[in-house]
């Protein structure tokens, strides 16, 4: 289709504005993390990796990462089958009340995280496991459970319930067809959802800011207390580490299920 | 060790194991209660937020004893009274309600471009790269991206650098209003375009060219086609970017500098600087009705959209 000149001008400026928007972060930093200066300034100061070394030998940040890694496995081992099995029945079968099951099992994003964050605080002091990390990783998993459920429903709709009686009448048994016939229709969803937990859980900076103690920080609260003090260069290469995790997810999850599989209309 | 071709496969003993294993623990017949049973899981621990709100309803009711440091026994209504009647907290409310309503414009108008060339290009290559684009920082996170704008406003930053160049003094671009803002907006781009580009692709575009072959300009399309077209979609994300923008924490506290707090940060420091638990939950619980009120009076104004439940879209 042939579009007037006019109209590509206008939505190209304002493309453009926005692509500029969303990407100056992430270049700004990765620029900054390279600088061979001792303050935080771009365009760098001249080329080193010395901020990268630096970042090695601190045990902190090292720890810091580690954590988070573990809350985000933690996370993903929780919310993977929980949501598989909830957006596997919410789209294959009519169930009684699925409209009030919905709206409740939307509640972690109708419910702001703050509140969320309090609530669980609350909650997880009483019972006296704050200070750990599991109850991070299940605070990640409840308050993103809905992308889970989403990515897995939204794949299970294609599911052709006759595959599934075919199955049946070749001898499978409910076990066998689960695991040969509906998990399998359903593993874009579920990679598309596991992917996203991950890596919103390893983000995640509110929820754990509110549930972590001074000894078991995770990096994004790391991050967060070090630029209310002194911002340093080394801050610069421990964000590179998130974009490059962030590059490596939307290379996995465009290799496995492609990203157009966003733009599809329902 | 040679299998004889008649050897039951290890694969199809472990099956019959777990068969046997579910028919053992499976009522017959029990095949009605399977969905339910799948949704337990998810609903056990969705019911953690529901405990962690009665918590925070208990100590909304309870307030702090100024001199023992003690929280009252016993239920008042004290903590609804004093956050109506705060001037400060009125403030906040304000600062967050404008500011979310100011997001959200701006990020519309600003995503829907975007989504609409990502979607109508011709060009896999250009939609990949517009893609790419918007997962990258989507996936970065708040904080990484707030410390980005940090370095670009900074006293030192480009901006000012550039502005250096033609003689403009430094100007203190951080801490203020609108870096809070620029950077929400920043924030739930991705999450606008993500919501808008399927209720734009629903769109065929054979009733633009019948538009425009009916001789009605491209703004005319736009206006009286496609824009209201999308309507189910504009609402969806702008919802979302209203919400999120209104409850946010880490942008104001980064980008604010303490200075142009929202009400999740008021919430915060009743917590954990002036320690009066009460105060803070009464304020996260008025949070809470407040977002709830804005979706109500989204959905009552323009209709659900693309967040209706059961399909129907007005």
């Amino acid at each position: 289709m042939n579009r007037p000149r006019s109209q590509q001008i206008v939505y190209w400026s304002l493309v453009i504005l926005t692509l500029l928007t969303l990407s100056a972060p992430t270049f700004v930093v990765l620029g900054a993390s390279f600088t061979s200066g001792n303050i935080i300034q771009f365009p760098p100061d001249g080329f080193s990796l010395k901020w990268y070394a630096a970042i090695i030998g601190e045990q902190n940040l090292r720890d810091a990462f580690g954590r988070s890694l573990i809350v985000a496995t933690i996370c993903v081992l929780v919310s993977l089958p929980t949501g598989t099995l909830a957006g596997i029945a919410l789209s294959k079968f009519r169930i009684r009340g699925a409209n009030a099951i919905q709206i409740y099992l939307l509640l972690p994003f109708t419910i702001p995280l703050i509140g969320s964050g309090i609530g669980l605080m609350l909650a997880f002091g009483d019972a006296g496991i704050l200070g750990n990390l599991w109850p991070i990783g299940i605070a990640t998993a409840v308050i993103n459970l809905p992308f889970m459920i989403w990515a897995v429903s939204s794949s299970a709709v294609g599911l052709d319930p006759d595959l599934e009686l075919a199955a049946q009448s070749c001898g499978a048994g409910p076990v066998q067809t689960f695991f040969s016939v509906t998990l399998p229709a359903v593993a874009p969803g579920v990679i598309t959802g596991s992917l996203l937990m991950f890596i919103l859980s390893l983000n995640e900076f509110l929820v754990s800011l509110l549930l972590v103690d001074a000894r078991i920080v995770t990096l994004p609260v790391q991050i967060y207390n070090s630029i209310r003090s002194i911002i340093t260069p080394d801050l610069a290469a421990v964000s590179v580490v998130f974009i490059v995790v962030a590059m490596l997810a939307i290379a996995a999850l465009d290799k496995l299920v492609g990203l157009e599989i966003f733009l599809k209309s329902k | 060790m040679q299998r004889s071709p008649s050897s039951y496969p290890l694969m199809w003993r472990v099956m019959d194991a777990l068969e046997a294993a579910f028919a053992a623990i499976w009522p017959k017949g029990g095949g009605k209660y399977t969905p339910y049973l799948m949704l337990t899981p998810a609903i056990v621990l969705v019911g953690t937020l529901v405990v962690g709100l009665l918590y925070i309803g208990d100590s909304s009711l309870r307030t702090l004893d100024k001199s023992t440091f003690q929280f009252s026994e016993f239920w008042t209504l004290e903590n609804y009274v004093r956050a109506f009647s705060e001037p400060f907290i009125f403030t906040v409310v304000w600062r967050s309600l404008m500011g979310a309503v100011i997001v959200t414009i701006v990020t519309l108008m600003l995503a829907f471009p975007y989504a609409y060339v990502m979607v109508r290009t011709p060009n896999a290559f250009l939609r990949k790269f517009l893609l790419i684009a918007l997962f990258l920082p989507f996936f970065i996170g708040q904080v990484v991206r707030a410390y980005g704008w940090l370095i670009i406003l900074g006293n030192q930053g480009i901006v000012n650098d550039v502005l250096g160049l033609v003689g403009v003094e430094p100007l203190r671009l951080l801490f203020n209003y609108p870096a809070v803002l620029f950077g929400l907006v920043q924030y739930m781009l991705p999450f606008a375009v993500l919501m808008l580009a399927p209720a734009l692709t629903a769109i065929p575009e054979e009733i633009e060219a019948a538009a425009g072959s009916l001789g009605a300009s491209w703004v005319e399309t736009m206006t009286h086609v496609v824009l209201p077209m999308a309507k189910p979609g504009l609402i969806g994300a702008g919802l979302v970017v209203l919400t999120l923008s209104l409850t946010d924490f880490a942008m104001p506290a980064i980008l604010g500098g303490g200075t142009q707090d929202f009400i999740a940060n008021a919430i915060y420091d009743q917590f954990f600087r002036t320690s009066d638990q009460g105060f803070g939950a009464t304020l996260a619980l008025l949070l809470i009705a407040l977002g709830s009120m804005l979706v109500g009076v989204v959905f009552a104004v323009f209709g659900a959209g693309t967040l209706a439940l059961d399909g129907s879209q007005k």
